[in-house]
This record gives C-alpha cells, structure tokens and sequence, in this order.
C-alpha cells in the first residue's frame, strides 16, 4: 500500500516540476517521464506481490480526512490485476515517449504532455485502489480530463479538436446519465459511500433494482470501454493523439470501463442469466462489428483503435461466460470466464501498447500513417518490423503468443457453456464460440493485409522518408513484446495469478477458487509442452531446409519477383489494402454498408479511372447523428437557446459518397433478399425461426438445471 | 510408460509422414481415369518432392525473410497440429483438453504465414492470392467451429481424440441428422482449406483465377517442396478429422481399424477427385455463398443437437 501512495507522489511531483518547467520544456519531459517510470515499477511491485502472496487476503485499507470525508484506498487482488497491466505500459511508455517527442520540442507543448501523462497514471492508480464512490469518481472524471488533454496534443488541426471534442461529451454523457445515478443508487441503499457497504447493500435491494444497476453499469462502464454502439468516440479519439498516448488510452484507460464493470459485479449477487446474455450479444457485436470496421479502415492508428473495440468485444465474452457461471452456479464456468477476460485485460494491454507504439514508430519514420502509402518497411526498420508481427500474431490469438492463452480461456468458457447450460443459453453460448471463431479469421485477414502491406513488399510512394527506429523507442517496446512471449510460452505461470481476482469478482471462497481453477491449470501446462512441440518442428524444418540447400551450394542469384511475364514491374504496381480487403468486406456488406466511388476508364484510350472505397461508422451516422440531430431539434422547438451549435456528433456532409443509409433501404433490401431466390437466405430464415421457436419453447417451460461435471473437467492425461 | 507410449506411436508416426503426397497421387488417379487417360506414376508426388528438395532456391530481392520463414512456419504448424488429431489410431500424441481450438489455431497459424510470405514479394498475382486466401480461409472457420461444437456437445468432451473416438457412435444413433449435416459441412470445410474444385483448380493455367497456386508462384526448391508437402499433410489432417467424424469404430481391434482409416481415406481422396472430373469450379464470387452455406449446415446441426440433448 506504501507503494501506491509513493508512486502517487512521485506522479504528483513529476507532474508538479513538469508543469513549473514548462520553459524547459527537455528538461520538464524529462522529470515526467521519468516520474511516470519509477511510479510504473512501483506499481509493478506492488501488484506482483499483492497477486503472488496468495488468493483473498483481506483488502489493506488506509484512512486519512479530506474536504469529502474520509478516503480510503485498498488494494485487492482484482486492483492489483488491473495495476500490474498499467505498471507495464507505464514502463514501456516512458522510454519510448522521450525519444518519440524529441522532434516536438519547440512545436508543442511537451512539458505539458508529460504533466499530463503524469495526471492520467495517477488518475489510474486512483481508480483502481479507490474504496469509496467519491474518490473513485474524482479517479474517473481525472482520467476523462487528462485524456482530454492528451488527445488535444496537436490543438491546432481542427479534426483533433473535434475528435477530442466527441470523446469529452461522449464520455460525459456516459457519466452523468449512468455510471454517477449508479453510484448515486447504491449509496442511497447502503447509506455509505463505503465499497464495503455496497455488496450487502445491493444483496438487500432485490433482483429487479440489481438488474437495474447492471445495466447502468453496462452502459455507462461500457462507453469508457468502448461496446458496440457507444464506441463512436474510440475510433476517433486514439488515433488523434501522439503514438504513446494512444498506446494508454488503448492499453489502459478504456480497461477501467472494464475495471468498474467488475467491480459492479463483484458487489451485485449472482443476476438472472439473461443479463449474462446481454452481455454477451454487447461482446458479440462489438468483436465481430469492431473487427470488419478495422478490416475497412486504411490509417493504421484508425485501424487498431477499431481492434480495441474487438477486443473489448471479447473481454466481454469472458465476462459474459463468468456471469453466466455465476447464475448457473457453475464455479469451472465462472473461472473460465472471468479468468480469460482478465488475462485478455493484460493481453490487450501489452499487444495493444505494442502495436500502437510500433505503429506510432512507423508514423515518426516516414510522416504518415496512411498504409496505402506505405510499404517495405521490413527491409528500412528490421526491429519494428519484426515487433509489430509479434504483436499481429499476438493479438490475432494464435499460438505460441499470448492471445491465445485468453482466448483459449474464453473458448474453454463458450463450449463449456455450450455444454453445460439449459438450450436457450447453450445457444447463445455456441453463438458466442462461432463469432469468437469469426473475430479470429477477421482479425488474422486483417493484420495480415495491414503487416503486409506496410512492412512486406516495396515501398509504394517513392520519395517518402523512412527513417530507422531510434533504440530508445525499441527498448520501450521490448518490455511488452517480453511478456507477450513469456505468457504465451508459459501460461502456467500467469493463468493462477487470475484466481484472486476471479474470487473478488464472482466472490468465491479461497478453497472455491483453488478447485474451480484446477481444471483449467493442468491443460494450460499442456500448452508450454504443444508450444515447445511447435518451435522444436519449426527448427526441424529449418535444419532440413538448411541441410537441402547446402546439399545444392546455397541460396542462388537474388532477382526480381516474377510477375507472370510482365517485365517492367513497379512499386505501384503492388495489391493494396483496400484491394486486400475487398472481398471479405463485400461479403459482409449486409453488415457494413461499404461505399465506393468509382470513375470507370472511358473511351478507346482510357488515360484515367479511379476507385475509393471508405466504410463510414453505422453507430455514428445513423445512429447517434439523427439522434441529435432529433434532441436539436426538440430544443429548438421549445424555444430553448441552442447552446451547442451543431451536435458533436454529427457526420461532416459531402463524403458519403454513393452511399445510402441503410434503414432507408432495409425494407427494400429484406423484400428483395426474399425475392431474389438464394438458397442460403432462405436457409439462414429456416435456422433463424427455428431457434425463435426454441427459445419460446424454452422460455414457458424451464430447460433442465446444469450437468454436474465442470467444463473442460475430462481426464487430461496422454491418451492411450 | 509415457516413453513407451512415445516408442509405440513411432510406426504411426513414420505412417502418417510418408502418407500425405500418395493421397494426392489417388486424386490424380482417379481424375485420369475420368479422362481417359493413364495419369501420372503413382509415386510422382515424392519424386516432384525429392527433385525439389535437390534444387537450389531464387529469391526475389523484394522479399524478406518473412518470405524464408513462411514455409517453415506454415508446416511446423501442421506437423504439430498432427500430434493432437488422430489419424490411424484412436488416440493423439499430445492431445489434452481444449486441444480442439489449438488444432484450429495452428492451421489459422499456417495460413497467416503462407499469407505474408505471398505478400513479402510486392507481387499483385500473389497479393490477390493471399487476399482470397484469407476471405475463404477466414469464411470456413465458423463452419469448422460449429462442426466441432456440435460434436463437443455430442460426446461431451473438449479433446478432439475423444470428439472424434468411439463415443461418436452413440451420437449417430440418437442425432444421426444432426451428425450428418457435420459431415457435410466438414467436406465443404475441408474443399475449401486444401484448394480444390469447387473453390480452387489446382490444374488451372490462368494466375488470375487462381487462390492457392498463385500465392506460392515466387517459391522454389525446398521451400516449395515443404509447401508440397504441407498442403498435402492438410489435406491428410482435415480429411482424418471427417472420415473420424463420418465412420466411427467402436471396439475393433487395432490391426483392424488402423488398415480400415487407411482405406477411409484412399475413399475420400477418391471422392474428392470424382467431385473434381466432375463439377467445374464455382465462380469466386459464389464460393462465399457456399462457405455460409457450410455454416448454415453446422448451425442446423448444432440447433437440432443443441434441442436434443436438452430434451
């Protein structure tokens, strides 16, 4: 606990000279960043002794007087988690951002950035170590504001300014409407603002006020973590800040939706399985919407703030599975559930901050981040080249890396699910599983198209710089790629750290939650020996490779790519993203409403055609823009001054191109979906009735109570 | 004991390597005698492969060595993917449970780097490969999952040895439909991962209309024997996995019931070159439909298991 509070000082004092040497600005970065280093290892040591000194020892907790009574700040297993995840991006952050800014100096306001930096790590330390409603709503509102800040980084181009706009109201109108009446309710009942008081509180209010409460936390956690549709404001906010604040606001910041969503959790009892539903169809929208949205995107830091809502989408599996182990009485389920949404927290945290670094690495060598532009930087920055693609390989959840781990965790949870629960909510379970198996195809295309066509190939716009990654930004970005590897190759070692956070959550006993997590602990070793089967048959292949090639006098003339009898081939001549991508995104137009603009080549000797493709956001333009639009109007229609001008959210006219908006033409399209004949649509109605049908049926009559056997609870040996 | 489990796979083992390329041979067979013709010696697919192997490689000096690793990577993912489906025996090497979404991911694996390695040459035929690589790569993994939930569901079990061992016999007597549909959308699954007709014409000579074939043009000596050959061993894998699901033996005698996988799977690279003498290949705007077809069937079986097991 006497680390929390020195890393707050430390940050209070880098904060304070920061902003006292905004004259020198070198050296007032200098004092912040290395502020915001020695509080991120603080914070490290603290979480790592906290998790490894066992699971559920009493939350330490520590009174002083303020204007607001008194403050009490504990640090359990579940903040602990949460601290450890920030801790690490704070230290990959700090190295990486001094030599990232250094070409700032003199043209932005540095020293402020690095005051500021300050603010949003202590803000978030605040957040997670608070044990009052008051303490951690100034958490909450500092972290708003600082990020806002952040955001405004570079004041003067006016789509940051309208970018850091929307993320203020957005997230405003997310606190005021939801997560303060939140608060507001469960104080009232428990009659403290004291987190002790809240779990006996919400225990004595009955279901329907939980219910209630749920569902606020739901929308008002989830805009900060950013679920499908109050995502509008991600998308624009990170890629508009400097690469490492975006690396945070990924990383860290939208995490404490996620974080104040668990903790909600862990003081409601266990709630009906319809609300683990709720959750999962969020999970399920946001992952598989978040990742055809990144797949139609051409601006990198655009590209991985929309994978943020994907992978937030598949935390929200995992505590959507939790909560459903929870109201099914289901310890293995819950375990499973809650412990891949938290090991999915860290691995978001440090595969996110790595691409967002890498990519802000891209972004400082050549001056852009259009990928359309790009190419063959594998062959200029070798190093950044090769952590981006361990990070792509990362996130995309595929072994020997860390995303897998979590997402294997979910699986675990979804087909356990499947397994296990009554019809309607075994359903929803495979659901779940399918679009987790969609989310992973999309995403693996997707980083695929974006490595590739940045890192691979020749670079398309000649006379474009690009510059070597500076070493200072490399070492930052080792300490994520580290772990990324670490936990992939040895889950056994991070998987039980989890046990004590699922216990504060789903409110498990220390025995509970030492057997619910048996299961999954023994597979998880399995995984270290299929990883070293994995890098053992890659170094087999590679030998033999070797001794082939030697057999023959070695690797031959090098030569140009051969282009099907085409001499003369040129950079511009290579696949582009959008090209990459178009097949994948046609197929799901239904879902995207993709828009092209198309001038054909005419005439004998065509000398000019042109295509562009752009996939506008449907939540933003055709959800939240009419909306207020609408409340504009209702104001102006009573009269009121209208003091907001134009709706911050509202679309900029005159690029939608050929595009209609879909709930204009959705009747149409339905008609004509039954008109045209295909095989498939009438099939996918048949399967879609059906499981209307089913649902009703299981709805009147209750299906039969859970199994017995916990989920992945097989005998696990060798098999014969 | 484990030792001794290890030293009782090695002949299995040394079967299951050596298998992959005459499978491939069976399907050239079996479309010449559709021609008319004699078709190739019955062991060219290992001579293509030693020839390979003896050659020398040419690189292109756009690529990196993102373009060296892909195959590399591409077939160590499938040779440990190996361990964990059975494919003679009943049994897996290393299997545990929950290794049904390794499997998976580890061919999601293979397909990324065989999808980078396309695109390290800076090549617009090998891009537009990798791009349809990807699409119908990424469209056939929700039938795969559906398939494999459905017989999770069935034999409730986590580990693919047991998914698709003797339990599975009990599952085709009470959701025999259901199962079925599996099996279906399992061959479509398994068409389109390995390349061949409907979804991609390995003996096309036209880049344009090419998926696979196109995506490994700048490849050579062992480099694209090791593609060879792990495309085969795909094909070896996937097609274990449905003739599993399709024909499951409860309580025969080893020296039985490994001969008989053999045979299964000579029938199905039979099957498979009957479908390719005779159905052209689908336009490559149509394969989509067909892979969301492939879905639908899995989530009919999945519904109709998902009902069942309830009641």
């Amino acid at each position: 606990m006497s680390a929390i509070l020195a890393s707050l000082a430390v940050l209070g004092c880098g904060a304070a000279l920061a902003a006292v040497l905004g004259r020198a600005p070198r050296a007032g970065l200098a004092a912040a960043l290395l502020a915001v280093g020695v509080a991120s290892v603080l914070c490290i040591g603290a979480a790592t002794l906290r998790l490894t000194e066992g699971t559920l020892v009493a939350p330490i907790t520590l009174d002083w007087p303020l204007p607001l009574g008194t403050a009490r700040l504990a640090l359990d297993s579940l903040s602990a988690w949460f601290l450890g995840a920030f801790g690490i991006l704070g230290l990959a952050v700090a190295p990486y951002a001094w030599s990232y800014l250094q070409a700032e100096i003199g043209h932005g306001p540095v020293a402020a950035l690095g005051a500021l930096l300050c603010v949003l790590l202590g803000a978030l330390i605040l957040i997670v170590t608070a044990a009052d409603a008051a303490l951690f709503l100034v958490g909450w509102e500092a972290v708003m504001l600082s990020a806002y800040f952040l955001v405004l980084f570079h004041h003067g181009r006016p789509d940051v300014r309208r970018a850091a706009w929307t993320y203020l109201v957005a997230n405003h109108l997310a606190t005021a409407l939801f997560v303060v009446p939140l608060f507001a309710t469960l104080s009232a009942a428990a009659g403290t603002i004291d987190f002790r008081d809240f779990a006996a509180a919400a225990h004595n209010s009955g279901p329907a006020t939980c219910v209630t409460l749920f569902v606020l936390g739901l929308i008002g956690f989830g805009t900060k973590a950013g679920f499908m549709p109050m995502h509008v404001w991600l998308p624009v906010a990170h890629p508009a800040a400097p690469a490492p604040v975006s690396a945070l606001l990924s990383g860290a910041v939208i995490k404490i939706g996620i974080y104040g969503l668990l903790r909600l959790l862990s003081w409601l009892p266990a709630l009906p399985p319809g609300c683990a539903v709720l959750m999962l169809a969020f999970g399920m929208a946001s992952g598989v919407l978040g990742v055809l949205y990144a797949l139609a995107q051409h601006e990198i830091k655009r590209l991985l703030a929309y994978h943020s809502v994907e992978n937030i989408g598949i935390i929200g599996l995992g505590v959507g599975m939790g909560m459903l182990g929870q109201s099914l009485d289901q310890p293995a389920l819950t375990a499973l559930g809650y412990g891949g949404a938290l090991l999915h927290v860290l691995n978001h945290a440090l595969f996110k901050g790595l691409l967002f670094l890498s990519a802000g690495a891209v972004i400082h060598g050549t001056g852009t981040g259009d990928i359309e532009r790009l190419g063959g930087l594998a062959k200029r920055t070798p190093i950044n080249a090769a952590l981006f693609l361990l990070a792509a390989v990362s996130i995309c959840g595929l072994p020997p890396l860390n995303g897998f781990v979590s997402e294997w965790l979910t699986y675990g949870a979804l087909f356990g699910g499947a397994l296990h629960a009554g019809t309607t909510t075994a359903g929803v379970a495979a659901l779940g599983a399918l679009s987790l198996a969609l989310m992973g195809g999309l995403a693996l295309a997707c980083f695929a198209k974006v490595f590739g066509v940045v890192f691979l190939g020749e670079l398309r716009e000649a006379g474009l710089r690009a510059e070597r990654t500076p070493a200072l930004m490399r070492a930052g970005m080792t300490v994520p790629a580290l772990l990324c590897v670490a936990i992939g190759i040895v889950p056994g070692a991070f998987v039980p750290l989890t046990a004590g956070g699922i216990g504060a959550v789903a409110g498990l006993s220390a025995a509970e939650c030492a057997s619910s997590m048996r299961p999954i602990l023994a597979p998880a070793g399995r995984l270290s020996a299929l990883a070293a089967a994995l890098m053992g048959a890659m170094l087999v292949v590679a030998l033999l490779r070797r001794a082939a090639l030697r057999s023959v006098g070695g690797v031959g003339p090098s030569v140009a790519t051969w282009g099907c009898g085409f001499a003369l081939p040129s950079a511009r001549m290579q696949y582009t993203a959008s090209s990459f991508a178009w097949p994948l995104i046609l197929s799901f137009r239904q879902l995207l409403w993709p828009g092209r603009r198309t001038v054909a080549p005419a005439g004998s000797f065509p000398a000019h055609a042109e295509l562009e493709t752009h996939t506008p956001d449907l939540a933003e333009h055709d959800v939240f823009a009419p909306l207020f639009r609408g409340i504009d109007r209702c104001f102006r229609m009573v009269r009121t001054v209208s003091w907001a001008g134009r709706p911050a959210l509202e679309a900029p006219r005159g690029n939608a191109g050929e595009r209609i908006g879909p709930l204009r033409v959705i009747a149409g399209g339905v008609l004509r979906a039954l008109r045209r004949g295909s095989v498939h649509v009438y099939l996918a109605f048949l399967v879609l009735t059906l499981l209307a049908v089913f649902a009703v049926e299981s709805l009147e009559s209750p299906g039969p109570p859970a199994v017995e056997a916990p989920a992945t609870g097989a005998p696990n040996g060798v098999t014969p | 004991m484990s030792v001794l489990r290890a030293l009782a796979a090695v002949p299995e083992a040394v079967v299951v390597l050596a298998l992959p390329p005459l499978l491939l041979s069976i399907i050239a067979k079996t479309k010449a005698w559709f021609a008319g013709r004699v078709g190739p010696p019955w062991l060219q697919p290992y001579y293509d492969l030693y020839k390979l192997l003896r050659k020398g490689v040419v690189y292109s000096r756009t690529t990196t060595w993102v373009f060296r690793a892909g195959p590399i990577v591409n077939l160590a993912a499938l040779l440990t993917a190996a361990t964990l489906i059975p494919i003679l025996t009943p049994g897996a090497l290393l299997g545990f449970a929950g290794d049904v979404i390794l499997v998976a991911y580890l061919l999601a694996l293979g397909r990324m780097f065989a999808v980078l390695a396309a695109l390290d040459t800076g090549s617009s035929f090998e891009g537009m490969g990798a791009s349809r690589e990807a699409t119908f790569g990424t469209m056939s993994e929700p039938a795969l999952f559906l398939s494999f939930i459905v017989m999770a569901i069935a034999t409730r079990s986590l580990q693919l040895s047991e998914m698709l061992g003797p339990q599975l016999a009990g599952p085709w007597s009470t959701i025999g439909p259901a199962m079925l549909l599996v099996v279906g959308a399992l061959l479509i699954v398994l068409l389109t991962e390995t390349c061949r007709v409907p979804v991609d014409d390995p003996a096309t000579h036209l880049e344009l209309t090419m998926i696979h074939e196109v995506m490994v043009l700048d490849h050579s000596g062992p480099d694209f024997a090791f593609i060879l050959y792990g495309a085969a061993l795909k094909f070896l894998l996937l097609g274990s996995i449905l003739v599993h699901a399709a024909l499951p033996h409860t309580g025969w005698p080893a020296w039985v019931d490994a001969p008989m996988r053999l045979v299964e799977l000579a029938a199905l690279a039979g099957i498979v070159g009957v479908v390719e003498s005779s159905m052209a290949r689908l336009r490559l705007n149509r394969v989509p439909l067909m892979l969301a077809g492939a879905t639908v069937l899995a989530s009919l079986a999945a519904v109709l298991t998902l009902t069942r097991s309830a009641a």
